[in-house]
């Protein structure tokens, strides 16, 4: 545990008294407290600006004998909101349990999140604490648990200094959502569209895409587990209680957690229309025909094997077409996501025709892959479409015409004084 | 959360690829700089341009002349594409089949898209650097394709020697510390000529 923070702000508490106090000092009498007789992180740190105060004889600085009710009013832990807890913090704070999450190491008894009105707050009860299990859909008061902070997310440890009490009293809470360009890592609540669905990148992978609001768009994952469902791409969902993750300084979110609650209505999700034109420098696997979900509402792509991450075997798929690849202007690679009717025309190779070769052919789908391949690798083009995280979802393309006054131009600027 | 973070992050952050510089092979020809961007083994290796660029990657277009199967053990194929400036010496090995079997099936001469990674290597210790490129991807293209590749290259060029001119970031810096006698001035002269070749 970390005593430092408390160590200096009882230290800045005495320099404005004009007494200079070591924070190593102030740190060694709490830590001594709290590791050694158990004392709660509060009662510590009251208990040694008393002493303190006694010592350099400041008696306003004391906070006197009586221990308060409840903890409340003690300088160390104060009653929190918990959209306001700052890492470093000792609080006490009452919120309802939104999540149980399996512990990641015996050395954790429990974890979740806890929220209240104003915010949710991940949690960690450490083993050593003691502390007794909370139940999904409760409250509580917890008293003195310390707000840490790993890789900027802020969570709640709860250790044996720490106290819980269930709150027995019916309470409500409506969660708050917020706008997708105001959340940051830690737990957040949306309400948005489901605008891209990808690929699973990974057999644990549920459902993997982007989720957008009338303000940005953000990546969401939901990885296998028993009792989880994909969410319908087109449709809108109220998502509460989403772990909202950093990585290279993009956000990105977790729905393991979350509660999710489709909506009606619609969105106009925020996503620039975007022109880009180069070079097409790579064809994915992946491109050409692909057989897809014929479950209503699903329309994944299947693999080899007709299989649906989400619904298994699936003998009566459909087919369509699609190319990705990279769009190279040779100083940005853009990523883009053809149509089926986009390409069609791009390759003049019709869905029908490709559906011929894929089941005629001896490298069946593959010949698919090669003559599109072939018909596209390397050429330039224009597309449009809307641009979201660097990936364009190509709605019209055309070749790139060689222009003589460009050439013109060109001449005339390599031709200029020299 | 029984799935960590950090894993999921790095499964599929979609990274930032090398973008394809277009280079002529009169100027890719003058590279002997090469450095690493980073101390991990995966960390990426750029040749430097003369105009001040650096490039782990690039695109290129024009006529395939030769090629000839090397390597017993080893099956390798190298290449030459022609450009209105020079030649290109490619090379595709069996760390990508699939290049590979693209240049194998390519008849000479024919309009080639080559993408591929520049790389600098010496036949001995005593003998001048030689640039090849080793391919990621190759196949053929229209005449169309390969004007429009002299524009676009031209351009950047241009555009280079104009950032060289005024330019103070590390590479054009550390251009002009490497290639003392190289004047990029020239490179449009080129630049110039690959225009004037194209027929309208
Ligand atoms: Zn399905």
């Amino acid at each position: 545990m970390d005593f430092s923070e408390a160590a200096d702000r009882i230290s800045r508490k005495f320099q404005k008294s004009g007494q200079t106090i070591d924070p190593k000092k102030i740190e060694g009498k709490l830590r001594r407290l709290i590791e050694e007789f158990s004392v709660q992180p509060s009662e510590a740190e009251r208990s040694v600006i008393n002493e303190l105060a006694k010592e350099f004889n400041i008696p306003s600085m004391g906070t006197g004998g009586g221990s308060g009710s409840g903890g409340t009013g003690s300088s160390g832990t104060e009653n929190k909101k918990i959209a306001d807890a700052a890492p470093g913090e000792w609080v006490t704070i009452e919120g309802k349990i939104v999540a149980l999450a399996a512990p990641a190491s015996p050395a954790i008894a429990q974890g979740g999140i806890i929220a209240d009105e104003s915010g949710a707050i991940r949690f960690v009860a450490w083993a050593k604490a003691n502390a007794p299990a909370m139940a999904l859909g409760a409250w509580y008061r917890i008293e003195s648990a310390v707000v840490d902070e790993f890789k900027g997310i802020a969570s709640l440890k709860i250790h044996s200094g720490s106290t819980i009490k269930e709150i027995e009293e019916d309470r409500t809470l409506m969660p708050t959502t917020v706008p997708i360009s105001e959340l940051h890592p830690g737990i957040g609540s949306i309400r948005a569209k489901v605008v891209q669905e990808w690929d699973a990148s990974h057999e644990r992978m549920l459902q993997s895409g982007l989720l957008g609001d009338e303000t940005g768009t953000i990546k969401f994952v939901i990885w296998k587990e028993p009792g989880k469902e994909s969410l319908t791409p087109g449709s809108v969902y109220n998502i509460f209680y989403s772990q909202v993750d950093e990585y290279n300084g993009r956000l990105s979110l977790n729905l393991n957690t979350a509660m999710i609650m489709q909506e009606e209505g619609d969105i106009v999700v925020s996503g620039g229309e975007a022109t880009v034109s180069g070079a097409i420098v790579h064809v994915a696997p992946g491109s050409g025909i692909i057989k897809r979900c014929p479950v209503e509402g699903c329309n994944r792509a299947l693999s080899r094997q007709n299989y649906c991450p989400v619904h298994e075997i699936q003998p009566k798929f459909t087919y369509d077409l699609r190319i990705k690849g990279w769009l190279d202007d040779g100083e940005k690679t853009h990523s883009i996501l053809l149509q089926r009717d986009v390409v069609e025309s791009l390759t003049g190779i019709s869905l029908d025709a490709a559906k011929e070769i894929a089941e005629n052919n001896p490298l069946g789908m593959d010949e698919v892959f090669l003559q599109m391949r072939d018909k596209v690798l390397g050429r330039y083009i224009t597309c449009h479409g809307r641009e979201i995280e660097n990936r364009v979802l190509v709605n019209k393309c055309e070749r790139v015409a060689f222009e003589s006054g460009k050439h013109t131009a060109l001449l005339n600027r390599a031709g200029g004084a020299s | 959360m029984s799935t960590p973070a950090r894993e999921m992050g790095r499964k599929d952050a979609s990274f930032e690829r090398e973008p394809a510089r277009r280079v002529f092979a009169s100027e890719l020809r003058e590279c002997r700089y090469q450095f690493k961007d980073g101390e991990d083994e995966k960390s990426p290796t750029f040749v430097l341009l003369p105009t001040g660029e650096r490039c782990n990657r690039i695109f290129i277009v024009g006529t395939l002349t030769e090629k000839q199967r090397q390597g017993e053990q080893n099956i390798f194929y190298r290449g030459r594409v022609v450009d209105p400036t020079g030649t290109f010496f490619i090379m595709a090995g069996s760390y990508q089949p699939e290049a590979m079997q693209q240049l194998a099936k390519i008849e000479t001469p024919a309009f080639v898209a080559v993408i591929g990674k520049p790389t600098l290597y010496r036949k001995d210790e005593a003998s001048t650097p030689m640039v090849s490129v080793r391919v990621e991807s190759i196949n053929i293209v229209d005449k169309d394709t390969r004007d429009l590749w002299v524009l676009d290259t031209a351009e950047r060029t241009l555009d280079r020697i104009e950032a060289f001119a005024t330019g103070t970031g590390p590479d054009v810096l550390k251009a002009k510390e490497q290639y003392p006698t190289i004047d990029p001035v020239t490179f449009r002269k080129i630049a110039y000529e690959a225009l004037a070749q194209i027929k309208i």
